[in-house]
């Protein structure tokens, strides 16, 4: 029993400090914290980047921008070194002062971007941010299950699609959506037209399946859903899949989100979120990314790589005419507050 | 003399930092921050408010609280249902099966919740495992739909919460005295009578101690109605989560985890006058 | 016909207790990979596993934080159990009460709380403040479990015992602990369980670098899972299983030789 105890407590305490020194290491050069949007980069890109560069990638997701702004902000300073914020948050977190500056000395591929993407009202100049992809909202239809014409947002509130449709877990999309649908801005902060859309998404609800902004064409591909407001990769990947999916970009208009490389404020392995950034821009990687991804591509080198089965697919290489006339979520300060109120409420 | 204040120091100061750090401190923090303001980006202002505990009782609101307590009172009627015959059933083995059959029900319950929601996952959805079967031996001809709605929030809440009420009433049938059970039947009490006569009141510590170990965790576990109720039902939980993680506005979630702590508390004096005892709760002894 | 009866019922629940785990362990063996109908057996997805380093960094610090919160649970619990015991102090029944909340409260709110404090003192989010947060919530539960088996101990052998000129220390280690084994072996398993188990308060008091297997298996939930965490869970049911069985086993032995004396 006697030495039972002593060797127990032997090996607690060579336990304890084991952990107390792995705890200390991780501080190490050679790590990179990368807080992304869940299914945004392959696997397979993370593990090539480890393999060439010898950095270890810690990686974790967020399904929406606020969920990013929520962690960055209620983590420690320095806790992420890289981020991928859509354009209205890109706004926010420079008004918080909560982003570095790019040093653009430590990149070699920023060139790679085409300058149709650059410049925008969000960032002028590029200082805090440089375009990672850009995404739009589409409808995707279960052509083998649904055949009735769909040109709106508004051929969604039919009866006949009970419990059928599943919508991005987003309040500034689907609340923007009802907006839309009743021609109103998307980014109004008019308490009465909120009241509107609000009473839209109420009408939809007996139709709505599921809320899911993670993995959407799940819901498509298992046939859970046949029809769905999603992101456009989401929709291509679902085509993909099983083909006989119809795209539709309402005749009200689409909301589109530029997402973008940003590094935020006291990173501590700025050097590494350089490194990563970089070889994310490379072409060839780019492509892969696409490939597995097919969000719209901004690197006109990789444009040049893709092949007709990316370049052909309205939900993956949105047309220009798509993109021009496409709606941005805007920042709009403390009248957040009741598109939250009207969330809760239709939950 | 002061070896023995040294022992006392020794055998004192763990607990008293752990009673403060760890959790004194951590709810006079959230006690703090539900009477701050928040900025719209979602900062704190220090400056003294109630508005969050009066936005606790806008009508969107409450209607959240009330979701949560339906839910959450049905999952422990349930897991009452589910569990009285089952104990009853268990009590009349041999003493030998009564252990064997009582840790088959922990089981399950040593991987992780979470992973059981999986398990459900694949059994529910419309191309899952029931529908596949029900199709299958043409029970049905259109799948059923089995989740994404009340009645799978329902099965994941009642699953992964059934051992808390299992286990206490257990406990509790097992000191329920035979000779009066055996007393009842002599005198020709029916079934039905013995049942609500004798044993409901033998063992109602043991159902109080279990549904508020059902009720409580029922009104938080924000994973399940997010992956067996498609995202689409608010319990409080979520409301919390997503006032933490997503609103940015910590002040209102922190007004109403405090709401909720009062809530418990009521439940917790509640089962303090039937006779509960504190230690009882959870399992632990 | 009510002994059928009462044995269907029993059937009944332990199905629905097994189902989503036979489930599980089921698809760990299918080719598809799609969970959705057997097509034809496969070990495919177990070697599938060990290539699959964030699954099984998921499990290794799913490991370390249940191990190192258990053992400091066990630890810090048994001690104040004997010490909220044997003396009295002023505010005693304060620390008593208090020790009840993270048994009773819901965890949602003890998770945010940790995390409100962790922002507070500028803590980084990571293992550490992960065992932190597991480390409190399984205290209570070593105490209360400790305490049961102190309640029934006679205090005079302590006095005996020092008596007879032995130390504090002595009368600690060699006659309180192993008095107390039953209910620290007890209380040990508690906390190693919750700790398994828990999602709630680790969703929201892990950091980068700290992914646990719940916290991977919620995130590929929603982005589409792999049959490699079936073939994964099904490992680790296996060692439950089979650690279980042992222990019964002991148990029901020892059992045995007590009603037979």
């Amino acid at each position: 029993m006697k030495s039972g105890i002593r060797f127990g407590s032997l090996f607690l305490i060579s336990f304890f400090l084991l952990f107390l020194c792995s705890g200390c290491s991780s501080d190490d050069v050679g790590v990179v914290n990368v807080l992304n949007w869940s299914s945004y980069i392959p696997d397979s890109v993370i593990r090539d980047f480890e393999q060439e560069t010898g950095i270890q990638v810690n990686y974790s997701t967020y399904s929406s921008n606020e969920e990013c702004l929520a962690k960055v902000s209620s983590a420690k300073e320095g806790t992420y070194d890289l981020i991928f914020p859509s354009d209205y948050m890109i706004e926010i977190m420079i008004y918080r002062n909560m982003l570095e500056k790019f040093d653009y000395s430590k990149l070699q591929n920023e060139g790679n971007i085409d300058s149709f993407y650059l410049n925008q009202s969000f960032d002028p100049g590029n200082q805090y941010s440089l375009p990672f992809v850009m995404a739009s909202t589409v409808i995707a239809v279960n052509r083998e299950h649904i055949s009735d014409e769909i040109r709106s947002y508004s051929d969604l509130l039919n009866d006949k699609y009970r419990n059928n449709i599943t919508l991005i877990d987003d309040q500034r999309i689907i609340i923007g959506m009802a907006l839309l649908a009743n021609g109103y801005d998307m980014n109004t902060v008019d308490e009465s037209e909120l009241n509107v859309a609000k009473e839209w998404l109420l009408q939809l609800k007996p139709n709505i399946k599921a809320f899911d902004s993670d993995s959407p064409k799940n819901f498509l591909i298992t046939e859970e859903a046949d029809i769905a407001v999603l992101w456009n990769a989401e929709a291509a990947l679902a085509y993909q899949e099983m083909g006989n999916i119809e795209f539709i970009y309402p005749e009200e208009g689409t909301a589109l989100s530029m997402d973008n490389f940003a590094i935020p404020k006291g990173a501590r392995h700025r050097e590494e979120a350089y490194q990563f950034i970089d070889y994310i821009l490379r072409e060839d990687v780019m492509k892969e990314i696409i490939e597995s991804y097919p969000y719209k591509n901004v690197n006109w080198k990789t444009q040049k790589l893709l092949d007709s089965n990316y370049l052909d697919n309205i939900a993956s290489n949105i047309p220009s005419y798509i993109i021009e006339q496409g709606i941005y979520v805007e920042n709009i300060g403390e009248s957040v507050k009741l598109y939250d109120k009207l969330w809760a409420e239709i939950k | 003399m002061k070896s023995k204040k040294v022992w006392k120091f020794f055998f004192l100061v763990p607990v008293i930092l752990y009673v403060t750090l760890l959790i004194a401190l951590p709810l006079l923090y959230i006690l703090f921050i539900s009477f701050l303001k928040s900025d719209y980006y979602g900062g704190m202002i220090s400056s003294f408010t109630i508005q969050n505990y009066i936005d606790v009782f806008d009508q969107v609101y409450v209607s959240v609280f009330l979701k949560s307590i339906a839910i959450a009172g049905i999952t422990t009627l349930i897991c009452i249902l589910i569990s009285y015959p089952f104990v009853l059933a268990i009590s009349h083995k041999k003493p030998r099966t009564q252990k064997i059959l009582m840790t088959l029900v922990m089981v399950p319950f040593l991987t992780n919740s979470l992973i059981r929601m999986y398990g459900w996952l694949v059994l529910l959805r419309k191309s899952g495992v029931i529908n596949q079967v029900l199709l299958g031996i043409g029970v049905i001809e259109e799948p059923l739909s089995l989740m994404y709605n009340t009645f799978g929030i329902l099965v994941g809440m009642v699953y992964t919460l059934l051992p808390f009420m299992i286990l206490p009433l257990y406990s509790s049938i097992s000191t329920v005295d035979n000779r009066l059970l055996e007393a009842a039947s002599d005198l020709g009490a029916s079934k039905f009578k013995t049942f609500f006569k004798i044993i409901v009141p033998q063992t109602l510590p043991g159902l109080f101690n279990g549904s508020l170990m059902v009720f409580t965790p029922a009104l938080g576990y924000f994973f399940i109605t997010d992956i067996l109720g498609g995202g689409k039902f608010m319990i409080l939980g979520n409301l919390i989560k997503n006032q933490f993680l997503t609103a940015r506005n910590w002040p209102f979630g922190a007004a109403i985890s405090i709401v909720l702590v009062l809530v418990t508390c009521v439940f917790i004096f509640l089962y303090r006058k039937l006779g509960g005892k504190m230690d009882d709760l959870g399992g632990a002894s | 016909m009510k002994k059928i009866m009462e044995n269907l019922y029993l059937v009944l629940v332990f199905l629905f207790l097994f189902l989503p785990i036979a489930v599980l362990i089921l698809f760990s063996f299918n080719t598809s990979k799609l969970n959705i109908v057997f097509q034809g057996f496969t070990f495919h997805w177990y070697f599938d596993l060990f290539q699959n380093r964030t699954l099984l960094e998921a499990l290794f610090h799913t490991l370390i934080v249940a191990g190192v919160s258990t053992v400091i649970s066990v630890i810090v619990g048994t001690i104040s159990a004997y010490g909220l015991h044997k003396y009295s102090f002023k505010g005693k029944n304060l620390i008593n009460g208090l020790l009840y909340i993270p048994v009773v409260i819901p965890e949602i709110v003890l998770g945010i709380a940790l995390l409100s404090v962790y922002t507070l003192l500028e803590l980084e989010l990571g293992l550490f403040t992960l065992i932190l947060a597991h480390i409190c919530f399984c205290i209570p539960f070593v105490i209360i479990s400790v305490r049961s088996v102190l309640e029934g101990m006679d205090p005079h052998i302590e006095e005996v015992a020092s008596d007879l000129g032995a130390s504090k220390f002595q009368i600690f280690t060699k006659i309180v602990i192993p008095m107390l084994m039953p209910g620290i072996l007890s209380g040990a398993q508690l906390a190693l369980t919750l700790s398994l188990d828990d999602v709630v308060i680790s969703y929201f008091t892990a950091g980068p670098g700290a992914n646990t297997l719940p916290l991977q298996v919620y995130s590929m939930i929603k982005t589409g899972i792999t049959p490699d965490v079936n073939a994964l869970i099904t490992i680790m049911l296996g060692i439950v299983f089979i650690i279980l069985t042992i222990s019964t086993v002991v148990q029901l032995r020892r059992f045995k030789k007590e009603s037979s004396v």
